[in-house]
């Protein structure tokens, strides 16, 4: 398969809002991808197996009244949630970004030890900084980490955007992840040392500084932190000093695939060679 | 029967909400508590199964990973415990989303007889707390008496059996909806019926409105449709669009303008046609940029070949006052509508927001509604939920705060959208309603919200302003409407779109209609949210989050096809027609039939007497002031005052990056923690292309001229726009005025006439400088009485009026994002240049209001000097030859030169002696060029190998390189006209200083 043929899926609808700049990313990073309304993959109308990576964005699905994407797992859950299982067990990708990681979170999908993908027991609750915030956060890859959106990559950064991205779980299952080395990235400070729950390098008040995890296969990968947000050297908050420093000759001019299109990249990539 | 589920977090949980409440009782009421706990309430009315709760409660309602819940009242230790629940009618959006959650969940669908209501108990806990503390707690930081309901409890009252009961604020008004006939015998007789019905009519109308109804044809035509004198839908319909807030009719009076000094009186007809109107159709002719301008709901620019880009500017300040939160909330989430329901649609692509309150630490005699603290937090909170929930970014955003405001505060959002230039190869910016098109209002339900809030918006806020006018917009339900929207719009279904806003049914039939001249409306197909709504109710409601569409009937089915699939309510509630009339039944009766020309004939102008004292005749004067001897110390000081300090606080709250559009931050700097003077986002991803945006606020100003009050504000916008690489020949205008009352009256308005005057000196600087600087007025609103009368402390009620206040915004395109710079500083050995003269110009500065004048010499606006500067800064920009820009602002060189150099987190070295100086002008003083707010001016940054070509562009122009950026370890450095130190301070006292105010607030 050339990158093209790889097809992705992009949520849309009730309330989801980073559907057009996620599905923009996909194809910046080479594969054709779609927005789809929940209720078109619900009715039928979009098939699910027409398509190798699922993606789940950010956004307030239905208002994220009663804790941040557990309405839209429900949704999930009820009409699709078999579909969605064997999505993952045919080796295809699901991706979960902001509001579209605490779906997964909600719906099981993520940490599913074992294969099992229906039980809940991380949380994406309140940052304990008692607000929203948007920030760029520093970030630090488990090089051991099966997951396959983050091949390769170290450091980077990207911003983060919620009131509820605080990673919870019992010290038990934050042992089980960081022992299956699922911990896939990590709030860090400038340096990639991890941030040790300070804020704001720590921006919610995470265990383990956990901003992102993935499942035993490293096919399904939900992370707080928005990478589609950093697609373009511009969207960088300092890019206008590092374009000085380049023109003077004091830093090396940047990559144009930034790490937010390679993450995507990664994942592309990855499916077009099987 | 009901079940009340109780939702706590689990107890090693950091509870940041309670946490939240617990510092602000501290910091707010100096009252200490040792701890709150959130529990959340969620009261299902509805038959459903032992199963079905436990279904619901474990899927949807508890997380178990970090909570605990329990259909019984939940066993959490306090002291005291404070409930909080809305009032009946008040939107409650949680409750909403629950039931479709249920619905979900459980498959079924849950009738109207169904509701859920959500609602929230706290736990305190503190020692010697008393039940006047709980009050304090709960009607002063936890609810609002308007929107909200509470109860206290202390461990007696507590029975843990039953909690707090069963609380179900449903709306039940047992109510047969009916027509009332409104007899037009006498002038007097309506007007009394006016003021009983709280019609607002303006007396001056009265008698226009009934020589109608009384015309004989006009009552022959009547009979035949089964009426006779008006109806009350009628007449509200007339009071809606008459009203100031829909008709304009200030800006569109009548003004004597007398000028005392020279005793000379001029007649100003009509200000709107004059100073907005006649101007922006002029620049039009000679920009081609300009797409749609003055007729729709926002005014559109060329953004590329392929795309315009749609912007509107609006306030919601008397909602504000009263809800701060629900006021905010609804202003940002309407005024998103308006891009929304331009041309054909536009997608949202971002928010802005201007915020005008009383001091925040304000501890004076008297008493608002709600304190400017609170009203501030609530007003945040508003936007940010309105703005990050409809998922548009927010990147750029202002806060001023002046006693003034303590009468009523003001709440400015703006919105900016994008829509394709072309769709099915016609226009997109252009569009009408036909007869034979199908009305239809797509959206949220009907309910009593927001009757009059249009006419209440036109009065002065008075303990007699109906409560029933605050409204909790809801975002979610919008956003599904947006995507609806653009989804039908690029499928070339819609013929005519329009949001609505004030005036609701009446204002958006009543205008679209105008198109095809008439239409038939069938009122009882309306979607209500209860029963028993009146049919003028109905018409004139302003429940939120609805547009009214034209769609031809060939498309209904795919339109209400696309409609279930984003699960979007569309209702066809009537025909365009062109009979010429707006003709309303309900259930087949007759309710309202008038002609839709009544509204543009024959009624009178409103008329004012406006009369100018200049300010030297006002007794105003220069201070007498010795330069000051501790300017390290003056320059923190203005640093850390509530107008001129960090606020990123606020700014963090707001989402500015989603869509992925994000350019030019709010946020920038080394450690991207200063202010921008502008934004730039990147509307089309996959163009390069940009759109800068910038707003100013200058009030103070208004003390001395509101004249020159609305040029320097216009020129910041300005200069804003320059400062990140806009393009001054491609700038658009939005104008926000924000007035105090200005008919004259003795007794109750005894300075009318010169607030008069200051609106008619605004209205002329605004089309001196649009005229000058080439700035089309894209869009523009007003909003009148900004006045409030406040309880003082001896039980006596004082007036309080708002200064003068234009809010101007300012957008360009900008042709290469990659060319755009930022303010802050860049690398040690810059020069650093002045651009622009600085004058004697302290007058309304800051420096002066910090020392307790208010001085006389207001800086004044010199476009032809001005603008040579501006187009050699945009050329210098974009030849890539400028390493920062950055305006000069409130506060002056002095507080500006250090936040470049805090921005940099480098050193600075200048020398005040360069600094261009009017040669007109008598020497200045250090104090005065450090501080004078002169317009016109730059501070760039640029390498010293750029030096000749750039020094050589500004050949002729005030430019100088009054010093050099230094190294991080240097302090920011000043010597003065005498070649003396004059300051000396280490960059980061300098932003400790700056962020000392508001830096532990997040």
């Amino acid at each position: 398969m050339t990158p093209t043929d790889v097809k992705v899926l992009v949520l849309s609808g009730y309330g989801l809002n980073c559907d057009h700049e996620t599905a923009y990313a996909f194809e910046l990073a080479g594969a054709t991808s779609s927005r789809v309304h929940i209720n078109e993959l619900i009715d039928g109308s979009v098939t699910l197996d027409h398509f190798h990576i699922m993606a789940f964005v950010g956004g307030f699905s239905w208002g994220d009244d009663h804790g941040a994407g557990v309405i839209q797992a429900v949704r999930m859950k009820t009409s699709l949630g078999e579909k969605i299982v064997s999505f993952i067990k045919n080796g295809k990708l699901v991706l979960g970004i902001c509001n579209g990681f605490q779906t997964l979170v909600n719906m099981g999908l993520l940490p599913g030890f074992d294969n099992e993908y229906t039980a809940r027991s991380v949380a994406l609750t309140y940052n304990d900084c008692g607000n929203f915030r948007d920030a760029w956060v520093n970030l630090k890859t488990n090089p051991q980490s099966p997951c396959i959106f983050t091949r390769g990559m170290d450091q980077m950064e990207f911003p983060v955007r919620h009131g509820e991205g605080k990673f919870y779980a019992d010290d038990a299952i934050v042992k089980q992840l960081i022992k299956n080395n699922q911990v896939v990235i990590q709030y860090a400070t400038g340096t990639g040392a991890p941030a040790e729950i300070k804020f704001p390098e720590n921006p919610n008040g995470s265990v383990y500084d956990i901003a992102g995890i993935c499942d035993p296969t490293g096919r399904v990968f939900g992370l707080m932190p928005h990478p589609e947000a950093y697609c373009q050297l511009t969207n960088h908050p300092d890019w206008t000093r590092i374009k000085e420093k380049n023109k003077r000759g004091k830093q090396a001019e940047p990559d144009n695939m930034t790490p937010g299109i390679q993450l995507f990249k990664n994942a592309v990539d990855y499916m077009s060679r099987q | 029967m009901p079940h009340r589920l109780e939702i706590t977090l689990k107890p090693d949980i950091v509870d940041a909400e309670g946490e939240t409440i617990r510092q602000k009782a501290q910091s707010y009421f100096n009252i200490t508590l040792e701890n709150v706990r959130t529990i959340h309430v969620v009261t299902i009315d509805a038959d459903l199964t032992e199963d079905q709760l436990k279904t619901i409660q474990t899927e949807i309602f508890t997380n178990p990973v970090t909570q605990v819940s329990s259909y019984d009242p939940l066993n959490i230790d306090f002291h005291w415990c404070i409930w909080v629940g809305f009032r009946p009618g008040v939107r409650d959006n949680p409750g909403s989303t629950a039931v479709e959650a249920i619905e979900n969940c459980l498959q079924i669908k849950m009738g109207p007889e169904y509701a859920v209501f959500t609602s929230k108990r706290f736990c305190v806990k503190g020692a010697g707390l008393t039940a006047e503390d709980m009050d304090t707690i709960a009607g002063e930081l936890l609810a609002n008496d308007i929107v909200q309901q509470w109860k206290i409890y202390d461990t007696h009252q507590w029975d843990p059996a039953s909690g707090i009961g069963h609380i179900i604020p449903r709306v039940v008004l047992n109510h047969t909806p009916v027509v009332t006939t409104i007899p037009v015998g006498s002038d007097s007789e309506l007007a009394k019926i006016s003021d009983q019905r709280n019609l607002a009519l303006n007396p001056n109308d009265i008698p226009t409105i009934r020589a109608y109804f009384l015309k004989k044809t006009i009552q022959d035509e009547r009979k035949s449709v089964g009426l006779s004198d008006p109806t009350d839908i009628e007449l509200e319909y007339i009071s809606q669009a008459r009203s100031d807030h829909c008709n304009h009719n200030t800006f569109q009076g009548l003004f004597r303008y007398e000028d005392l000094s020279t005793g000379q009186t001029v007649t100003e007809d009509d200000l709107f046609k004059t100073y907005i109107k006649t101007p922006t159709l002029e620049l039009k002719e000679k920009k081609p940029w300009v797409i749609s301008v003055l007729w729709d709901n926002a005014g559109a620019g060329r953004f590329d070949d392929k795309h315009h880009y749609v912007i509107t500017g609006e306030t919601h300040n008397s909602p504000s006052n009263m809800e701060a939160y629900g006021g905010a909330i609804t202003g940002i989430v309407g005024v998103y509508r308006d891009p929304l329901g331009t041309g054909k649609g536009s997608k949202l692509v971002m928010g802005s927001y201007g915020f005008c309150v009383g001091p925040r630490d304000y501890e004076g005699e008297l008493k608002p509604r709600l304190h400017p603290r609170r009203l501030l937090d609530g007003i945040i909170e508003g936007v940010k939920d309105g703005g990050n929930k409809s998922g548009i970014p927010t990147p750029f955003g202002q806060v001023l705060f002046d006693d003034g405001y303590l009468g009523k505060c003001l709440v400015f959002v703006t919105a900016l959208g994008i829509m394709p230039a072309q769709i099915n190869g016609e226009p997109a910016e252009e569009k009408k309603t036909s007869p034979g098109d199908l009305v239809i209002m797509c959206g949220g339900r009907v309910g009593k919200d927001g009757i009059h809030g249009v006419t209440a918006s036109s009065e002065v806020f008075s303990e007699h302003t109906p409560a029933g006018h605050v409204q909790i917009g809801d975002p979610y339900t919008q956003k599904k409407m947006h995507d609806f929207i653009l989804d039908v719009r690029d499928q070339g279904l819609l013929q005519f779109i329009t949001d609505n806003g004030g005036g609701g049914l009446s204002s958006s039939v009543g205008e679209s209609a105008l198109f095809s001249n008439g239409c038939e409306i069938q009122l009882e197909k309306v979607p209500l949210k209860y029963e028993g709504l009146d049919q003028w109710e109905i018409w004139i409601s302003e429940s939120q989050e609805r547009m009214t569409v034209a769609v031809s009937s060939e498309n209904i089915d795919q339109f209400l096809a696309l409609s279930k699939k984003h699960a979007v309510e569309s209702t066809v509630i009537g025909t365009y027609t062109d009979s010429g009339k707006l003709h309303i039944t309900y259930e087949g009766k007759t309710c309202a039939y008038v002609d839709l020309d009544l509204l543009t004939s024959g009624f009178p102008q409103w008329e004012f007497d406006a009369q100018w004292q200049p300010p030297e005749r006002r007794g105003l004067y220069e201070p007498v002031l010795k330069e000051p001897k501790f300017m390290d110390a003056l320059l923190c000081d203005l640093l850390s005052r509530p107008n001129i300090c960090s606020k990123e606080w606020i700014t963090r709250q707001y989402d500015h990056e989603v869509q992925g559009n994000s350019v030019i931050k709010p946020l920038v700097g080394e450690e991207r923690d200063m202010t921008s003077d502008a934004a730039v986002i990147k509307p089309v991803l996959s163009s390069e292309k940009g759109l800068a945006f910038s707003q100013a606020l200058i009030p103070a100003y208004s003390r001395i001229d509101a004249y020159h009050m609305t040029s320097c504000t216009i020129d910041e916008a300005v200069r804003r726009l320059i400062s990140v690489g806009g393009n001054p020949d491609h700038i658009g205008g939005v104008d926000n005025f924000c007035w105090p009352d200005i008919q004259y009256d003795p007794v109750i308005n005894p300075d009318g006439k010169f607030k008069a005057a200051q609106l008619v000196r605004s209205c002329r600087a605004l089309r001196d400088m649009c005229m000058a600087y080439g700035i089309p007025l894209l869009s523009g609103k007003d909003s009148m009485y900004v006045d409030g009368h406040l309880p003082g402390k001896f039980g006596e009620t004082r007036k309080v009026s708002a200064l003068e206040t234009i809010q101007f915004s300012a957008t360009g395109v900008i042709e290469d994002i990659s060319k755009c710079i930022s303010m802050d500083s860049k690398i040690p050995g810059d020069r650093v240049y002045l651009i622009g003269m600085t004058r004697n110009e302290l007058g309304g500065s800051e420096y002066y209001e910090r020392l307790g004048f208010t001085g006389l010499n207001v800086p004044a606006v010199h476009p032809k000097q001005f603008i040579p500067c501006y187009k050699a800064l945009f050329l210098a920009i974009d030849k890539e030859m400028v390493a920062s820009a950055h305006g000069i602002y409130r506060g002056g060189l002095g507080v500006h030169l250090a936040l470049v150099a805090m921005g940099g987190n480098l050193g600075m070295n200048i020398d005040l002696g360069h600094v261009p100086v009017d040669i007109s002008e008598k020497a200045l003083r250090n104090d005065t060029i450090l501080f004078s707010e002169s317009a016109g001016r730059f501070i760039i940054t640029v390498a010293p190998e750029n030096k000749n070509r750039f020094e050589d562009m500004f050949q002729d122009l005030p430019c100088s390189c009054i010093g050099t950026v230094t190294e991080k370890s240097d302090p920011f450095k000043i010597k003065g006209i005498d070649n003396k130190s004059l300051i000396s301070t280490p960059v980061q006292d300098l932003k400790t200083a700056w962020k000392q105010l508001f830096g532990d607030l997040i």
